[in-house]
């Protein structure tokens, strides 16, 4: 088989899985980003579309996507604090499996913590569906 | 007479201490250091405009009133080009590794290097003329 055809799953465990994750939510949220820096500068060329599509970002099929758009941010925050950290201090890749536990359980709770405040408007019924 | 003695490691050519600075060293500390930058400016971002305000406060009055302040616009100008060019590389490593064939890494990079350049610029013409 050559390279090219065979299996591209390398059995890295936690550390296979850090740099997968990593390229996901750094691709989303870099996609956000070039939708956001459009939404953004309606303001100058129509503020009542841009006001009009700032309400849209209040229903919850939206409230729901900024919830994942934290949790990839932290994942890819947190994580790439730990590249950062294995790359500049030689002892620090004896504790890379450790760290990443700790990367992923800071994301979890954060994006739980941050996730219910945005998502509270909605769970008051003030926030529309659509 | 001293006698010399031949030590394997004598052939081997001598190994440069710091790696030359050429683009793909410098882009690897610039992703490093930019992402550092970035943790703190876009976690605290999307703080305010989510978790301190609700999304659906940050209408086009959200936008003039911060924008009242310059040191804002810098930090919002800030986020933007590190934010962007961030991404891009990420983007460059990514399609170097998966989009395989000449012709085609030339046009998506094409595509990727033309929509960043011009959101670069839309966004900072808008941060600099609201």
């Amino acid at each position: 088989m050559s390279p090219a055809t065979s299996s591209t799953v390398y059995k890295g465990k936690s550390g296979q899985w850090a740099f997968v994750m990593h390229r996901i939510t750094g691709f989303l949220v870099f996609m956000f980003l070039l939708l956001h820096v459009i939404d953004v500068s309606l303001v100058n060329l129509d503020t009542d579309l841009y006001n009009e599509v700032h309400e849209l970002y209040g229903n919850v099929m939206l409230r729901l996507f900024e919830v994942g758009l934290l949790g990839a941010l932290l994942f890819h925050a947190f994580n790439g604090l730990r590249i950062v950290m294995i790359d500049f201090f030689p002892g620090a890749i004896r504790s890379e499996k450790i760290m990443f536990k700790i990367v992923v359980f800071f994301t979890v709770i954060l994006t739980l913590v941050g996730g219910f405040v945005i998502l509270k408007p909605f769970l008051e019924g003030t926030a529309g569906l659509l | 007479m001293t006698v010399t003695q031949n030590r394997p490691s004598d052939n081997r050519p001598k190994l440069e201490r710091r790696p030359r600075m050429n683009f793909e060293t410098w882009s690897w500390y610039f992703m490093r250091i930019s992402g550092l930058i970035l943790i703190f400016l876009a976690l605290v971002h999307f703080s305010i405009t989510h978790i301190i305000y609700d999304v659906v406060e940050t209408n086009s009055e959200f936008v003039t009133a911060r924008w009242d302040n310059p040191l804002w616009r810098i930090y919002d100008w800030t986020l933007l080009a590190l934010g962007l060019f961030h991404g891009l590389n990420g983007m460059r490593w990514i399609i170097d590794d998966y989009v395989r064939s000449p012709g085609k890494r030339a046009t998506v990079k094409a595509v990727l290097y033309s929509i960043t350049g011009v959101l670069f610029a839309y966004g900072t013409l808008t941060i600099i003329t609201y």
